[in-house]
């Protein structure tokens, strides 16, 4: 197994649910490959969008295919970079059925030294009936602007300081 | 009737009466869960998002998670349909195109929007979202929805 993607799934795994959005969604990650990833996001009844049909948010399904695209951009990096999401269009195919767990999946379908094209779709019952598609354009942009030294203060600072640290991050 | 679908209308119809938008977001649980609010400030609506630890996307900026922002747009862009259009069922999306400008950094997010044409069945609306004025944008996003 290629060593990077070894160090990759669990670093992704910790990112996307044990913090921030990914966490209080409850997103699962259950597929990580060289520009591919695939998660789960089971029915929440928080997220709810129309509380006619109890149908969750189309808001929750962009979260979704967002981190799920930006995931597999991060898998496809040589180097240390970041990359912001430059666009992202979403089609709604039909709309999803409450009480039911959304399947996302995501893949890199084109990789040039500066943007990554992404591609992703989100399915309920059958992966060739999906409930959305999208396409996700992101930028590759290397991180000597910001030093590894700074990420792990601030890191650390999370850890210690929790949300408190973020505030004082944010007001600075 | 459905009784769900009775108590949305009758609250979009007192919403839309007392011209609060702030009473229609109450009706969708997800508006809590991100913590939309919304005013009516002239002739429009002004929709803030206030800073909370439940929508970081990257801790390590620390950064708003561009998911939120999305779903922030978009439930702008639906709520500003059920205020300005006579509708009374919560409108269905069909696309919805994001560009991301600039970082959404961790503070109060504010959007407008703009229904730019609407048909019978077809709602085109453009959404701008700032955080330190209008004139920096963070994010835009362009939405259909279908009414009934």
């Amino acid at each position: 197994m290629n060593l990077k993607l070894a160090i990759f799934k669990p670093i992704l795994k910790l990112a996307m649910e044990r913090q921030g959005h990914g966490a209080v969604l409850g997103f699962k990650v259950t597929k990580v490959g060289r520009g591919e990833v695939e998660m789960t996001f089971p029915y929440k009844q928080e997220v709810i969008g129309n509380p006619v049909t109890g149908v969750v948010h189309g808001g929750v399904i962009v979260s979704l295919l967002d981190t799920c695209c930006g995931s597999a951009a991060i898998t496809t990096l040589t180097s240390v970079a970041v990359t912001p999401t430059m666009d992202l269009r979403l089609d709604y195919m039909h709309p999803a059925e409450p009480h039911k767990p959304i399947y996302v999946a995501a893949k890199v379908y084109r990789n040039t030294s500066n943007v990554m094209f992404c591609r992703g779709s989100a399915w309920q019952d059958d992966p060739e009936n999906p409930i959305a598609h999208c396409v996700a354009t992101f930028m590759k942009v290397d991180t000597q602007s910001f030093s590894l030294t700074n990420i792990i203060r601030r890191r650390f600072n999370h850890l210690i300081g929790g949300v408190k640290a973020f505030e004082k991050e944010a007001d600075k | 009737m459905n009784d769900a679908l009775k108590i949305l209308q009758e609250g979009l119809v007192k919403a839309r009466a007392e011209s609060s938008p702030q009473q229609m977001l109450d009706l969708i649980p997800y508006s809590s869960f991100i913590g939309v609010k919304a005013k009516v400030e002239g002739t429009e609506v002004l929709y803030w998002m206030d800073r909370r630890p439940s929508n970081i996307g990257n801790p390590s900026l620390p950064a708003i998670h561009g998911g939120v922002i999305g779903g922030f747009l978009e439930l702008s862009a639906g709520i500003e349909i059920l205020y300005t259009l006579d509708v009374n069922e919560v409108p269905k999306v069909i696309d919805f195109s994001l560009d991301y400008l600039r970082p959404g950094r961790y503070k109060t997010m504010y959007a407008n929007c703009t229904v730019l044409r609407q048909g019978r069945k077809l709602v085109n609306v453009s959404v701008t979202a700032w955080q330190d004025s209008p004139d920096t944008p963070i994010a835009t996003a362009r939405c259909h929805f279908l009414i009934t």
